[in-house]
This record gives C-alpha cells, sequence and structure tokens, in this order.
C-alpha cells in the first residue's frame, strides 16, 4: 500500500515538473536567458580562459611582485574606506540633520566631486603641489617661502581616490537619514537620549546596510583605478594587471591576477550581502515625515558649514581651478573645429550606449518578474558582475568572441553573398557599445531594481487582474512609477561611459574619439596642461546629470 | 516561419563549412585599386596628423587612424588575425616593433626608397620595420650644482658619488626597459641586474611621475642628476607654462657614453602589417614619412632627430651638440625586453 502511494506520488511529482517546466519555457524565460547569455558572454571567456593556465612569469610574479600588490591594494582599501566614511556620513548627517546658511547649495555640491574622473584629480593635484606648481607660485606670491608638499606617494593616493569617490557613500548615507530617520530620532528623543547618543546607537546601525553597499562601489573604483596609481607611482593589482598584459606580454597571467582581483571583489560583495541579512529591518522602518532639521546657535552654524564645504574645497573646487588655470594657458592649442566634434561623438556614443544598458536592464528585470523563476531570477544577477571587473579586462573578454562571430559572418557573407564585410562588431560601434553594456549594466539595474522592489508587484497585478496584458500593464502603471530608478540608471551609466577610458581605448572604431580619450592622449604625451580642456568638458558633462540626481533623491 | 528562419541559418552554417575544404582552391587574389591605408599608431601628435593630411593631398589616399597604445594595438591585431584591417603599424619605440615582428603581425617590403632614406642599423634585417625618428636618452644635470666633468657613464651612475642622487621614473616605462635591455645585450644579465640594483640604491625618491617631472625635480634640488629623453627637454623649453621653461632652463643635457658604445636611442617606426589588404598604399605611406620634406616636420615639430640622414636637427637639437650613438641593431632591444621587465622586477625598480 504504501509503496503504491509512493509511486503515484512520485508519477505525480514527475507530471508536475513536466508541467512546470512546460509552463516556464515561455518567451519571456527565452528572451532573459538569451539577454543573460549575451551578457555574459564575457565573463564567461576571461572565465573559462583560467583553465588554460597562466604565462611562464606567473611565478616570477607569485615571488617578487604579488606580496607588494597585495599589500599595497590592502593599504588602499583601507585607508580608502575610513576616509570615505569619515567623509561621507559626516556630511551626509550634517547636511540631513542641522539647518545653516547655504545648505541647500551643499547639499548638491557634495556630490559634485564624483563628476570628476579620478585620474583627473590625481592629475590637478599633482600639478597644484608640483615644483613651481600652482601652490608655490601663489606662496611665493605672497612672499612666504615654499615649503614642498609631496602628494604622490600612497598617502596622497588615498587622500585622492577618497576626495572622489565619497560621494557614494554620502548620497546611500543621506537618502536614509532623509527617509526613515524622523521617527526614531522622535522616540529616542522624547526617552531622554542625547543627539550623540542618538547618532551612534540608532541611526548610524540604521544607516549601515545603505553605508556599506555605497563604501562596496567605491571599493570597487579604488580596485579599478588605473591612471592615478600609475602616475603616482604605486603598484598595485590593476597596474600589475597592465604590466603583465602588456609589457611581459603574457594576457594569460594577467587573467589570473585579474580573477584574484575579482575574487577579493566578490568576497566584498558577499560580505555586504551577509551583513545585509543580518540586518532585516532595515526596510521596514520608513518614516511617513521627512526628517525635520535642528534649529542651532548660529556660531555653530558657521562651523558646520566650513566642516561640510571641506570636502567640495578640496574634492571638487582646488581641481577644477588647477584644470582652469592650465585650460587658460593651453586653449588656443587644444580647442579646434576637431576638438568640437569629438565632443559632440563622446556625447552620442554615452547617449546611445546609456540607452541600450538601460533598456535591457529592464528587460532583464521585469522579463523575470512575469516569469516568476527564482533561477532565471539569480542568473539575471550574474550579468551584472560587469561591473566589477577592470575595463581592461573586459575588453579582452569582448574581444575574443565578438572576434569569432565576426570570422563566421565574414565567411559566411563571402560564400554566400559573394561581400566582403570585414569586421561587422569589432572595432565598431556595435562591439564598443556591447562592452560599455557589459561593463555598466549593474549601474543600471541597481537604481532600477531598487525603486521596482519599493512599489511591489501589487499594483501591477492588479493591473493584469483587470485584464491588462504585460506590456500596457509596464508602459502605463509601472514605467511611471519607477521613473526615477530609470532616470538615474540612465543618467549613471551616462556619466560612467563619459569617463570610461581603459574599455574604449582598445574597442574604439577608427572614426570616433571621446573626451577621455583625447585627455588620455595629451596626459600620456606627457601634456597635463593640455589635457585640462577635454577633462573640463568631462566634468561638465558630469556636473548637470549629478544635480538632476540630487532632485530625484531629495523630491 | 519561424521554423524556415532557422533551417536557412543552419544551411548557412553548413554551407561555410564546406566552402572551407574549396578554399584554398578557390582564392584568387583580388586585385582591386583601394584609396585607404589604415594606420594603427601610438603617436598622436599634431606634426603627425599634419603629414598625414599633406600625405592624402599629394596621393588621394585616405588615411584613417587608430589610435592607442601600441600594446594595445598589437593585442588587437592579434585577435583580428587574417581580417586585421591593419595596413601600417607606428610604435614610438624600436622594441615593441620587434616584439611585432617576432608575433607575426608585420611582413618584410622591399623599397628602394626605403632603403635609401634610413640607415641600415635603423632598420630591421628583414625590412619589416623602419625607425622614422630618433630619441636620445641622455643625462639632465642641474646647471648650478654638477659640471658635466662629473659625468661619463650610464654605468658610472651607480657608483657612490651619486648615492641619493638620481631622480629616473618607473621601469614601467618602455624607454627604461630599452634601455636596460641594451645593457642586457651588450653586458649580459648579470651585470644589467647589478646596474639596476645599484641605480635603485642611488635614487633620489622613489620613481614616480614622468620624464618632465624628474627635470622638475632636478630644478628644485630633490636629486642632482635625472635620466631622460631628450624630447622632453625639448617639450618642457617649448611649454606654455613659464614654470615648466624655468625647469627646461635649469638642467644641461650630457651624453653618455662617448668614450665606449655611445649613447642609447630610441625609436618610433613603422612596419607593413602581415595583412595589410592595401599594402601598396602602406608601403607609399611609409616611404612618404620616410622622405626629406616629411623628415623636416617631424625634425621641426617634435624635438625628435631625423633618421635620413640628409635631414638636419632642429636649431634647439643641433645646440646641444652631436653624439655619437649605439649603434647595436635595435632588433636586441626586442629581444631582451621582457628580461628587462623581470630584471627591473627582481631589482626592486618600481
Amino acid at each position: 500500500m504504501t509503496k503504491l502511494v509512493g509511486n503515484k506520488n512520485k508519477i505525480y511529482s514527475l507530471e508536475n515538473k513536466a508541467k512546470r517546466f512546460k509552463r516556464d519555457i515561455n518567451q519571456w524565460s527565452i528572451i532573459t536567458l538569451i539577454i543573460g547569455f549575451i551578457i555574459a558572454i564575457p565573463i564567461a571567456t576571461i572565465f573559462f580562459k583560467l583553465f588554460s593556465g597562466p604565462g611562464e612569469t606567473w611565478n616570477h610574479i607569485v615571488y617578487t611582485l604579488l606580496p607588494k600588490y597585495v599589500l599595497n591594494t590592502g593599504y588602499l582599501v583601507v585607508g580608502c574606506s575610513i576616509l570615505v566614511l569619515l567623509m561621507g556620513v559626516s556630511t551626509a548627517w550634517i547636511v540631513s540633520r542641522y539647518d545653516f546658511p547655504f545648505r541647500k547649495q551643499l547639499e548638491w555640491l557634495l556630490i559634485l566631486p564624483l563628476a570628476i574622473p579620478s585620474y583627473i584629480t590625481a592629475y590637478s593635484y599633482a600639478g597644484v603641489f608640483d615644483y613651481g606648481g600652482t601652490l608655490e607660485l601663489l606662496l611665493r606670491y605672497f612672499s612666504i617661502s615654499a615649503i614642498k608638499i609631496d602628494i604622490m606617494n600612497m598617502y596622497g593616493l588615498i587622500l585622492i581616490l577618497s576626495l572622489s569617490l565619497y560621494p557614494y557613500v554620502y548620497v546611500s548615507a543621506r537618502t536614509v537619514f532623509l527617509t526613515q530617520a524622523n521617527n526614531l530620532i522622535e522616540a529616542s528623543r522624547l526617552l531622554g537620549v542625547g543627539e550623540f547618543k542618538t547618532f551612534f546607537r540608532l541611526l548610524l546601525p540604521l544607516a549601515r546596510p545603505a553605508i556599506i553597499g555605497g563604501l562596496i562601489l567605491v571599493l570597487m573604483e579604488v580596485l579599478n583605478d588605473y591612471g592615478a596609481a600609475k602616475y603616482y607611482g604605486i603598484s598595485t593589482f590593476t597596474t600589475g594587471i597592465f604590466r603583465a598584459w602588456f609589457a611581459l606580454e603574457e594576457p594569460e597571467t594577467a587573467v589570473y591576477l585579474s580573477a584574484i582581483l575579482v575574487t577579493i571583489i566578490f568576497g566584498l560583495i558577499l560580505l555586504e550581502k551577509w551583513q545585509r541579512q543580518k540586518i532585516g529591518y532595515h526596510n521596514d522602518i520608513k518614516s511617513a515625515n521627512r526628517l525635520l532639521r535642528k534649529q542651532i546657535q548660529s556660531n555653530k552654524k558657521w562651523f558646520l558649514l566650513s566642516l561640510a564645504s571641506i570636502p567640495v574645497i578640496l574634492g571638487f573646487i582646488i581641481p577644477v581651478m588647477q584644470l582652469l588655470y592650465w585650460v587658460g594657458l593651453t586653449y588656443e592649442e587644444v580647442f579646434s573645429f576637431e576638438f568640437l566634434s569629438i565632443a559632440g561623438q563622446s556625447l552620442g556614443v554615452a547617449i546611445l550606449a546609456a540607452l541600450l544598458t538601460t533598456i535591457f536592464a529592464l528587460g532583464l528585470i521585469y522579463f523575470t518578474k512575469w516569469n516568476k523563476l527564482h533561477f532565471i531570477k539569480n542568473l539575471s544577477k550574474i550579468s551584472t558582475l560587469g561591473y566589477a571587473i577592470p575595463g581592461a579586462v573586459i575588453a579582452v573578454g569582448v574581444m575574443i568572441p565578438t572576434l569569432f562571430i565576426d570570422k563566421w559572418l565574414y565567411k559566411v557573407f563571402r560564400s554566400v553573398f559573394e561581400i566582403n564585410i570585414g569586421l561587422f562588431i569589432n572595432g565598431t560601434i556595435i562591439g564598443l557599445t556591447y562592452a560599455y553594456m557589459v561593463r555598466f549594466l549593474a549601474v543600471a539595474y541597481n537604481p532600477i531594481e531598487s525603486s521596482t522592489l519599493k512599489i511591489g508587484d501589487k499594483i501591477s497585478e492588479s493591473s493584469k487582474i483587470l485584464g491588462k496584458g504585460n506590456f500596457i500593464t509596464f508602459f502605463k502603471v509601472d514605467l511611471p512609477l519607477i521613473k526615477k530608478g530609470v532616470l538615474s540608471g540612465l543618467l549613471l551609466v551616462f556619466v560612467d561611459v563619459m569617463k570610461e577610458l581603459p574599455l574604449t581605448l582598445i574597442l574604439k572604431p577608427y572614426t570616433i574619439s571621446t573626451l577621455a580619450v583625447k585627455a588620455y592622449e595629451y596626459a600620456s604625451d606627457e601634456l597635463i596642461a593640455e589635457a585640462a580642456l577635454p577633462s573640463l568638458l568631462i566634468i561638465c558633462t558630469g556636473i548637470l546629470p549629478v544635480i538632476f540626481l540630487n532632485k530625484l533623491i531629495t523630491k | 516561419m519561424k521554423y524556415l528562419v532557422w533551417i536557412s541559418v543552419f544551411f548557412l552554417a553548413l554551407s561555410c563549412k564546406t566552402d572551407k575544404k574549396n578554399e584554398a582552391t578557390e582564392k584568387a587574389p583580388e586585385v582591386v585599386e583601394t584609396k585607404e591605408v589604415n594606420v594603427y599608431t601610438h603617436r598622436h601628435y599634431p606634426s603627425d596628423q599634419e603629414l598625414f593630411a599633406q600625405f592624402e593631398k599629394e596621393t588621394g589616399i585616405k588615411v584613417n587612424v587608430v589610435n592607442a597604445k601600441a600594446d594595445e594595438l598589437m593585442q588587437k591585431m592579434t585577435s583580428e588575425g587574417e581580417q586585421s584591417p591593419a595596413d601600417v603599424l607606428i610604435t614610438v619605440d624600436a622594441g615593441r616593433l620587434v616584439r611585432a615582428k617576432n608575433k607575426g603581425l608585420l611582413q618584410g617590403v622591399t623599397s628602394a626608397v626605403l632603403e635609401k632614406n634610413i640607415p641600415a642599423h635603423l632598420r630591421d634585417s628583414d625590412n619589416a620595420w623602419f625607425s622614422l625618428t630618433k630619441r636620445a636618452r641622455v643625462i639632465a644635470y642641474a646647471k648650478d650644482r654638477i659640471k658635466p666633468e662629473m659625468l661619463s657613464t650610464y654605468e658610472d651612475l651607480t657608483s657612490d658619488k651619486w648615492n641619493k642622487k638620481i631622480l629616473i621614473r618607473s621601469s614601467s616605462n618602455i624607454y627604461n626597459q630599452s634601455l636596460l635591455a641594451s645593457i642586457i645585450a651588450h653586458d649580459g644579465g648579470d651585470k644589467a641586474k647589478s646596474w639596476a640594483e645599484g641605480m635603485v640604491a642611488n635614487m633620489a625618491r622613489s620613481p614616480k611621475g614622468n620624464d618632465r617631472d624628474q627635470v622638475k625635480a632636478v630644478v628644485a634640488g630633490e636629486g642632482d642628476i635625472a635620466v631622460v629623453n631628450t624630447y622632453y627637454i625639448g617639450k618642457l623649453l617649448n611649454s606654455k607654462n613659464p614654470e615648466e621653461v624655468k625647469a627646461g632652463e635649469g638642467v644641461g643635457i650630457f651624453f653618455p657614453n662617448q668614450e665606449t658604445r655611445g649613447t642609447h636611442i630610441n625609436v618610433s617606426g613603422a612596419g607593413v602589417a602581415k595583412y595589410a589588404p592595401n599594402k601598396e598604399n602602406a608601403i607609399k605611406f611609409i616611404e612618404f614619412l620616410s622622405s626629406k620634406n616629411a623628415q623636416e616636420v617631424f625634425a621641426k615639430a617634435n624635438y625628435e632627430y631625423p633618421v635620413n640622414p640628409t635631414v638636419a636637427p632642429s636649431e634647439l637639437l643641433a645646440s646641444w651638440g652631436t653624439f655619437k650613438e649605439d649603434v647595436l641593431p635595435l632588433a636586441k632591444l626586442g629581444e631582451n625586453n621582457k628580461k628587462a621587465v623581470l630584471t627591473f622586477d627582481e631589482a626592486g625598480w618600481q
């Protein structure tokens, strides 16, 4: 008897599985899989390259260089974490909790350093503290004898990277303080707890997941940095990857080094996931009211103002002033019609890449939603890993499979249509945009995903119950609700593409150049002053989206 | 309908598989007169662009340019293989040209014009590449503190009198790699290693910044001498920034190893790509760059020495005097490059 039941159950479950399988294989899951596959190819390529073994100098690197890479990268990670947390969290708290003159302006000014690529901040600071640099000239003007401050070392690099990256932490901390802190503060004050204790015991733990999320983004950027570390003479993993790949001509060794780097980054991501899980309440507390600002005495007001402006002055105003000075020296030579057209191309490429990346991210999120399959959802997450991988490594990952397809297409077209098409994807705008998508998908995916999580499924489900299809529901119901997330995704990808360098250098087509490439060309020819104009334009295109993003957060 | 598409795709795939076998017999050389040349170049100077435009005007052949670091361009050509659109590869270092040749990215060409315009030691033995301009790696010394008589050779830099006095950039820089490669070629690996170690011991600071930064540091007194390229001194002296001009004026130029093998030189050069779709145009293009007119443009605009012996260097370069150059076949620099990089690592030269 029991046997029979067991069998029946088995048959039942098999039938069930078959049914489920049939239900699961539909157009949405297939499209999701295809998108996921396309995006994952380059990452998978790099992964499989690992099995072909490292190059012959691997041992040499392990014994002579690896300890240094690990040590330097470790210093950078620890140093930047401390500075970034100090600057990001304190400023976020000051502008959300207290009222003081120019607070509103400061709110968005504090995000602006993000608009400057960190290698450009590094160059301009080198210019400030250089022999015969701006600082020395200023001091000489006031006839003070010059003191030489050497910025081109590990401490300098930590400072520079922190100054250009702290806004990631600032933005995420401020969002939590603004939207979730009010009730808690009121309760804690009612119970007679002081300001300091409230902050450290209540608000900091509350904002911790968001802060750590921002910190992880900072650390990814730190680990990816190439330009600043190289110029300051600090050997890190990323400079090591370039050395192994280009100076030693061993892409295999470079892939091994990047595998270590990627493992570190995944470790950080897992750490973040784990700490988020441990604190599961962060989403439940939502203040209905925005945080009320505290009124304070006027002398304290000025103190807070000057304290919170330090990161803006150091991270934005000083580098931009230095760049402006250089532009004044060199604009006549640099500015031309050709330069304008490069600026136009830069914008065009960035807009195209931002649009496509956002559409792909929307597709990944919504197709998996309509499909409700867990394993596909996880799969779609994998395809957002590109952001953790250095641009140059992505470029290799894109180059290998696209060339394979190109060669195949070439043969097909030649034998069937008797046309020579040349390379169709590689070294064209298609390949370049594709690589940007792989690299920056996460940048669009995360804000969109978090805004869909916020609205939940209930509203769109009601729409479907009322007989509207997936697409109509998406365009009429979901899209207006997640507009903020979509726009922030779009803008963030845009800014990132404008700044992107290594990947663009390797994959860009003949006819196209970007501002970042132009700035790099000047800088690599030791014409750092000439690089100022294109750098300044990159910053300008970054400022508007940043201000806009700030509006989105505070609204 | 859907299935029809899939079936046709399948047959397409099949058809190209079967074609593979016939390819060898079917392939007939296409004779199409093309009017373009695709140039992969590491150089991105206004003078080069000016020359490319002039070439277009004279010949009607359009010059398409891909600008990137030579190493990345070589990786690109390697992956593109037979389909590579590159006709000409231009790099700023002989070592890389040799590596490109060894990787099978370049082809030997015969051109009487090039053989006439470019001296033998500045060409590849199989004519796979040709130098276009020269730079010397010299010692820049603080005029106010150091007398040129104190200087003699690269080897002498490791002696105790220069303890904590030398400024030189990082070993990831190709000019340093080529300099060490030349020492390996002349004196062997062991001597080269102890030279690199001696240099590290005598450095005034850990290597950072570029060649210009080293000169500025000498003038500011952080060290007494710097090993730099002549080209960057020219750039400093003609900078828009008055402080940089001052730095350039504060140093004297010394050509080392005049009594022995000669000063180490490095070159920019060009080669015809192995799978160049426009080979004839590529040769024309390089011939044009080696011509008297083009070499004069190089010499004037960029503070580099011309390779064409009939062309005189610019006034500034001439003012530093003539010098004996190391005539080591430049191919040796490429052969020893990797060894040089490894030696730097072992010596702890950052």
